[in-house]
């Protein structure tokens, strides 16, 4: 049985006027149990790998075995499906010619290894139709409580136009989590994460085929070891007040604000997807009308609930104080992740400068991601974004653009934008 | 609210070691002669003596509010408003006794202050008039724990007071008495509470003041320690403050300095009296009154009358709450509380009230200046026999 908890981190003190109130709140799973093995429903799994033209040769084949290495993860009694994405997806196993799902044992688990390693190259890339063929199949097991699927990309979505993509997106939107994955350097990481973030998954580069299996293994595995099929962070303020943003902070930054589903007009609900045993920390800030100084009042009930049972609650309070020692202290965990999520934009927004031949708005934006990612001490950050300019000082984010960048690079910088490290506690 | 005076020396503790509780058997409830324990009858006045019982169960304080205080929204199980997100108060933040109809007390926490220090305690007989007894207390805030001791020392003053009822024998002058010397008893009573409720150790020790009305027949009988108040206000006419604070004001106003000025001053809110293990007198200085017509008495805290501290605008204030609120003494406590925060609630406020004469007043009188008391008075009744009494019907000091 998975229990959850919920611990806020705040500075509750407000200067007299003061409005807005900032908290971390994290909320942690444990017992969460295996995918489709507990009382929330069945799991479904869809794997859908890029078959393009583009993906002759070692990709192909890297594909191939990848898709095996996450087969293998599967847990036995899950349904699952193949897809073959093209510019026309197919439905490589079951092989059937309506769209279907089968349960996982090891006959079957031999046949679709089978059915995958006859993938070959061949046609274009149209992302969006893969998406509808999975809602497709997904559709065909009602009794599923769980859907989540792996999506492999090597190019540019070609053969469909953006509006397409979008329209496919919002479609699959709330039916099923897609965890994306893009090979070499072809592929276009902000078109990729837009499936990613709508679809609540993650987004991330595979630099080398030979890398591929490895990490399909690890996505699999972490999605079979999400016993708790849908959870949904609600958000609560007062009669008066206003969100300001709710957003996810760890362990990456998501924009959950404009994902709001009216629970009751006070409470806001935002879907967070399945949950294994983990910890998430979300950054909610509210505005309130200012009471007068001694006044205490609750600014928010941050929660997590499973279907309509809250499982777990965090209280943002407010307490107006005339006192500078206590309201000017700005609490470490949301100074933490404010200086992350700052991080993650600046990252994104220098790329796109770059790409866009905008040399002083590059090196101002990653010159601030520098010294964001000095001050919040994300080392790994540091390391990527030394690979891109070069850091006369940190302190002050003065860079300098590098000459010649690796393409992939700058796709790992991109990518691993929006992971946070975790406040030092 | 209040800090100790400045001026007292704080070292003039109890002496040691004694501190006995003064057993109220051991003197004559009628003419406080002493008795012995297993006496029947008074040896001075023959008055009959029964032994003392315990005192009749009280209307414990009323659980946390399920509606907001703030807006009326529900409270959630996490002690916040489901609305406005106003913290619940808890039962000492905010109770109402009401032992009988006539009756009723609102002790609340205010607005500015984090805790409620104020207590109070209340008894009252079934029938209008009959006895009633009154007990506010103001813990004082630079102290530790006064929120505690003020609750046991309003309590247990309650309780003696209760019990040590002076028979209906002999004159009103010697039951005056008894009612004082009662009165003495019980702030050692209370004194004794808040001792007991003091924690050892460095820190200020807790300490509270004393105000209690005793409505005995139609004698009014007040006894008070520091600065919390009790007021006689009649139906028709101007309402009277009948105690005098143990305050540095007080000691100013004595000297010929305007009670405006100094109830504003820098040291207004210096007591110079308290209840505490470092109270250096705790003797309470006692009035009495003869209560002849239809009125209230009222005691309160200084966090009513910082607001409203003359008796004529009390009075003003009563009628002009009682146009909105009518004239159940709870729903005007609870709204002269309102008032009080509505006004800044700068600090805890606790109105006591009892009402004297018939349930609503019998006509408007020229002094209202509310424009709604005139429907309050649509079913008269005569005055009856629990107002009209012998006596002067001003504040008679006794000690």
């Amino acid at each position: 049985m998975a229990t959850f908890s919920a611990e806020v981190f705040q500075n509750e003190f407000l200067p007299d006027g003061g409005t807005d109130v900032h908290a971390i709140v994290t909320v942690t799973c444990s017992g969460a149990g295996e995918a489709g093995q507990t009382d929330s429903g069945e799991a479904g799994e869809i794997v859908i790998v890029d078959t393009s033209g583009s993906m002759k040769g070692e990709n192909i084949v890297a594909a191939q075995q990848a898709a095996a290495a996450a087969l293998d993860q599967v847990l036995d009694g899950v349904w699952f499906a193949v897809i073959a994405g093209s510019h026309l997806p197919r439905l490589a196993f079951p092989v059937t010619p309506e769209p279907a799902m089968v349960r996982m044992d090891s006959q079957v688990r031999a046949q679709a290894k089978a059915a995958v390693g006859s993938f070959f190259a061949d046609g274009g890339t149209a992302m969006g139709t893969w998406l509808r063929l999975a809602t497709k199949v997904f559709a065909s097991v009602p009794t599923l409580a769980q859907r989540h699927a792996i999506l492999l990309t090597d190019g540019i979505n070609q053969h469909e136009s953006p509006q397409e993509l979008s329209a496919a997106i919002e479609q699959a939107r709330g039916l099923f989590q897609c965890d994306c994955r893009g090979v070499g350097e072809d592929w276009q990481v902000a078109e990729v994460r837009r499936i990613a973030t709508a679809l609540l998954g993650s987004v991330d580069l595979i630099a080398r085929p030979e890398d591929m299996a490895a990490d399909f293994e690890q996505i699999m595995r972490q999605a079979m070891g999400r016993g708790v099929a849908e959870a949904s962070l609600r958000v609560w303020a007062p009669q008066g007040a206003e969100v300001l943003f709710v957003r996810q902070v760890a362990p990456t930054v998501e924009d959950l604000t404009p994902r709001r589903q009216e629970v009751n007009p006070l409470t806001g609900g935002y879907p967070t997807g399945s949950w294994g045993d983990e910890a998430r920390d979300y950054h909610v800030a509210v505005r309130l009308p200012a009471k007068s100084v001694g006044q205490e009042q609750l600014a928010s009930r941050v929660q997590l609930a499973v279907g309509d049972t809250v499982v777990a609650q965090g209280l943002v309070k407010a307490l107006w104080s005339n006192d500078d020692t206590l309201t000017a202290r700005i609490d470490p965990a949301v100074a933490h992740y404010t200086g992350q999520a700052e991080l993650a934009e600046a990252i994104q927004d220098g790329l796109a400068a770059k790409a866009a031949g905008d040399t002083t708005t590059a090196t101002a934006k990653l010159g601030r991601a520098v010294q964001l990612a000095a001050q919040t001490g994300n080392d790994e950050a540091t390391s990527r974004l030394r690979k891109i300019v070069e850091i006369d000082d940190a302190d002050t984010g003065t860079v300098r653009l590098r000459r010649a960048v690796s393409k992939l690079d700058e796709m790992a910088l991109d990518t691993a934008s929006t992971k946070t490290t975790r406040v030092r506690k | 609210m209040t800090g100790t005076g400045s001026g007292v020396d704080a070292e003039a503790t109890r002496e040691e070691g004694g501190m006995p509780l003064v057993d109220v058997a051991l003197s004559c409830p009628a003419c406080s002669a002493p008795i012995g324990e297993s006496d029947r009858f008074c040896e001075a006045c023959g008055a009959e003596l029964t032994p003392a019982v315990a005192p009749p169960p009280q209307a414990a304080p009323v659980a946390v509010a399920r509606a907001c205080h703030e807006c009326g929204g529900v409270v959630a199980p996490d002690g916040y408003c489901t609305q406005c997100g106003a913290e619940a108060v808890s039962e000492r933040d905010h109770f109402v006794e009401t032992p009988a109809p006539w009756v009723a007390a609102v002790c609340d926490r205010g607005i500015r202050h984090s805790r409620n220090e104020d207590a109070m305690a209340l008894h009252a007989g079934a029938e209008p008039g009959s006895h009633a007894v009154l007990v506010v207390c103001d813990g004082v805030s630079s102290s530790t724990d006064s929120d505690v001791a003020s609750l046991a020392a309003a309590r247990a003053a309650r309780d003696l007071l209760t019990v040590s009822r002076p028979q209906a024998l002999g004159t009103a002058a010697t039951r005056r008495n008894a009612t004082a010397r009662a009165m003495e008893v019980a702030v050692d009573a209370a004194n004794d509470a808040v001792i007991r409720n003091t924690t050892a150790g460095p820190g200020n020790p807790a300490s509270c003041t004393f105000v209690a009305a005793v409505i005995q027949e139609s004698q009014l009988v007040v006894g008070w320690v520091g600065d919390s108040r009790a007021y006689w206000l009649p139906d028709a006419g101007a309402g009277q403050l009948l105690s005098v604070d143990d305050s540095f004001a007080a000691e100013q106003i004595a000297a010929g300095v305007a009670r405006a000025d100094a109830e504003n001053g820098p040291q207004a809110h210096a007591i110079t009296r308290w209840l505490g293990i470092d109270a250096p007198d705790h003797t309470p200085r006692t009035t009495s009154l003869d209560l002849t017509e239809p009125g209230w008495v009222m005691v309160c805290s200084d966090g009513l009358w910082n607001y409203c501290s003359e008796g004529e605008a009390m009075s003003v204030l009563l009628r002009d709450t009682a146009s909105t609120t009518g004239y159940a003494p709870l729903d005007l406590a609870d709204g002269l509380v309102d008032w009080a925060n509505a006004q800044g609630g700068q600090d805890n406020i606790t109105v006591a009230l009892a009402r004297v004469g018939p349930p609503t007043p019998v006509s408007t009188t020229p002094t209202s200046t509310a424009p709604g008391t005139a429907e309050a008075g649509t079913t008269p009744e005569p005055a009856q026999a629990a107002y009209q009494q012998e006596g002067t019907p001003d504040g008679n000091v006794l000690s």
